[in-house]
């Protein structure tokens, strides 16, 4: 009976304490969602963790944007949401979690899209996590007027992920170089991502630059998918022209860590234009030779994928793809996108490439 | 022909019986003479069912979606010496080789937690999603009891254990849901579709634990016992300087089996 007893004491005891305990409140502290009328968006905000870009037509009046939001559960906003504000500079909003614990400021940053077609890679502002004391650089370009037009995207958020980076940007895949051709310069390496990296089955980084945004939400899902191609375009582009150097790496390794000895490692530059609709709003890399609404593509030769140590140039023709044409009233709507991308291996999209595979690019044009 | 087999297969079987028979006499000679200063020994051999877990349960804990306390056996053999003429209580040492393990699928909120990889590589962040893990800890332990006789048929015991871990493993990965980077306002990265992020921390297990231990014997037959016996541990199973969970995890197991007394 006393054992019975026990037993009963022991049980009651362990339940007792291994109860789930109610849960506590949000510590997140998002923007889910940015919500402004429709006729004056000419593309869906871009909501990224700490920073939204709004891509509004010229019609629309920047003093007075009052953008609405939704947050996590629970987590509130300052300045309110549906405040109109002056977004011909940059406003910043503040979002306190559920439990009062965390803040998080939003850059938001509205722009109509000036299409600049010259890209001097120039200008460069970091991105420094100092928690995790990492950083790397983040390239953005200006309009002839001086005012920011378009950050350039790269896959280094997601190389952070892995824990491989440091506060040295050159740490990082994509980077920007002091020697560029005229001035500063864009510097990608293919880079190993470390024991975690491998374990989720990415075993290097190519160094990357693109067109667009990088979701880091779907980095280690899909990073693919995570590469989200293009930007608006006014006008129909013809050619691409842009300086290079590149050297390949020693070794050459697929994904599983197979090492090929006869296989050098290649760069890569290619430049698409697509036609964009309410279903496709942008292409991300899994389609981006091969969706319906590409209308060309430009594209490096594979005999011109060499090794330079000297600045060589580069000038691609867009080849239209059979059947498919310009709508000069969409285009005029800015309904159509283009996409730089730039890769220092070829293949580093299926993790096949040589560690050290250093690409420079600089002095890029789209000519119309 | 057959006659002379016959004698010999008699006489060489009856050789080998009078020897059992003296090895026999010759052992419960040693035990009766044991039993009469007191001693009394015992092996015994059970399942370990329980678990390597915080306690209380820390809050981001949301769900326990299964639990499998695994294939873990504990094999013991201990020496009694009685005490007094009325043989109420006893002082008990005992040698056990044992595995504590489980394995477990959890559903955890904002858990924080941050790896280092074998390059130095340093992960940190908060998970919202599911985690599996799996626990298999071998030891040597010696545990000091103070016995007591309740009748002829039931005993108690209660006393400390000491163990040496000789090999652990804790991994698992961790699957649908969500890595805040670095904390709950960093990068939102989503894990789903099948990806996973493995995880092994047995590196960073700690080879002593330590803890009270009760049992309670049960006497079915003349030498066979009945016996559940709870080992506590008080001191985390992960090293000091080891931060990636950031609570406290003991393991709490409760053997049951059988033991044979001498």
């Amino acid at each position: 009976m006393k054992f019975v007893h026990l037993l009963v004491c022991f049980g009651l005891g362990m339940t007792l304490m291994s109860c789930i305990r109610d849960e506590a409140p949000n510590s997140e502290a998002d923007i889910v969602s940015c919500t402004l009328s429709s006729d004056i968006l000419k593309r869906d905000p871009i909501i990224e963790n700490a920073k939204i870009t709004i891509t509004v037509n010229p019609e629309a009046d920047l003093k007075h944007l009052a953008p609405e939001f939704e947050l996590t559960p629970g987590a509130t906003i300052s300045p309110a949401s549906g405040t109109a504000l002056d977004f011909t500079s940059p406003q910043y909003y503040t979002v306190t979690s559920e439990d009062k614990n965390w803040t998080k400021k939003y850059e938001v940053i509205c722009i109509m899209s000036g299409s600049i077609t010259d890209y001097h890679f120039e200008n460069v502002k970091s991105y420094t996590n100092t928690l995790l004391k990492y950083s790397y650089d983040i390239l953005f370009e200006n309009d002839e007027n001086g005012n920011w037009s378009m950050d350039w995207a790269s896959g280094n958020a997601g190389f952070a992920l892995t824990g491989s980076g440091s506060i040295d940007k050159t740490s990082f895949p994509t980077s920007s170089t002091t020697e560029g051709k005229e001035g500063k310069g864009l510097k990608l390496v293919t880079m190993s991502t470390g024991d975690f990296g491998k374990k989720v089955g990415m075993p290097i980084a190519a160094g990357n630059l693109f067109m667009g945004w990088f979701d880091v939400a779907s980095a280690m899902i899909d990073p693919l998918k995570a590469t989200k191609l293009g930007v608006p375009c006014s006008y129909v582009p013809l050619y691409l022209k842009g300086y290079f150097k590149y050297k390949a790496g020693d070794v050459y390794k697929d994904v599983d860590g197979n090492v090929y000895k006869d296989v050098k490692d290649k760069w890569d530059v290619y430049a698409i234009f697509y036609e964009t609709d309410d279903d496709v709003k942008i292409i991300d890399a899994t389609t981006r030779f091969t969706n319906s609404h590409l209308v060309s593509i430009a594209r490096l030769s594979d005999s011109d994928r060499v090794e330079s140590s000297e600045w060589k140039e580069f000038y691609l023709p867009f080849v239209t793809i059979a059947g498919r044409t310009v709508d000069e009233e969409k285009l005029k709507a800015g309904k159509y996108n283009v996409a730089i991308v730039l890769s220092s291996s070829l293949d580093g999209d299926t993790f096949k490439g040589a560690v050290g595979s250093t690409l420079y690019i600089d002095e890029l044009e789209l000519i119309h | 022909m057959k006659k002379i087999i016959l004698l010999i297969c008699l006489g060489l079987l009856s050789g080998v019986q009078s020897a059992t028979l003296f090895a026999q006499q010759d052992q419960n000679a040693g035990i009766i003479k044991s039993y009469l200063v007191g001693l009394e020994y015992e092996v015994k051999a059970g399942f370990n069912i329980g678990g390597t877990s915080p306690l209380p349960l820390p809050v981001e804990i949301r769900k326990i979606k299964s639990y499998n306390p695994t294939m873990s056996i504990g094999i013991e053999g201990n020496v009694t010496k009685w005490f007094g003429p009325e043989r109420k209580w006893g002082a008990r040492v005992a040698l056990r080789l044992e595995n504590k393990g489980m394995s477990t699928d959890a559903r955890v909120k904002n858990y924080g937690m941050e790896i280092i990889g074998d390059g130095g590589e340093r992960v940190k962040g908060n998970w919202t999603g599911d985690v599996k893990t799996k626990v298999k800890n071998s030891y040597i332990t010696v545990p000091v009891l103070a016995v007591y006789r309740f009748n002829n048929r039931l005993r108690g015991n209660i006393g400390l254990f000491a163990s040496y871990m000789t090999e652990g493993d804790f991994s698992g990965h961790v699957y649908e849901g969500y890595l805040r980077e670095g904390d709950p306002t960093g990068n939102k990265v989503n894990f789903s579709d099948g990806k996973t992020a493995p995880y092994d921390f047995s590196k960073d297990l700690r080879r002593f634990a330590w803890g009270p231990e009760a049992g309670i014997e049960w006497r079915a037959f003349k030498h066979l016992n009945v016996c559940g016996d709870l080992t506590w541990g008080v001191n985390d199973i992960f090293k000091k300087d080891f931060d990636t969970i950031t609570f406290s995890m003991y393991p709490i197991y409760l053997n049951v089996g059988f033991a044979y007394l001498f």
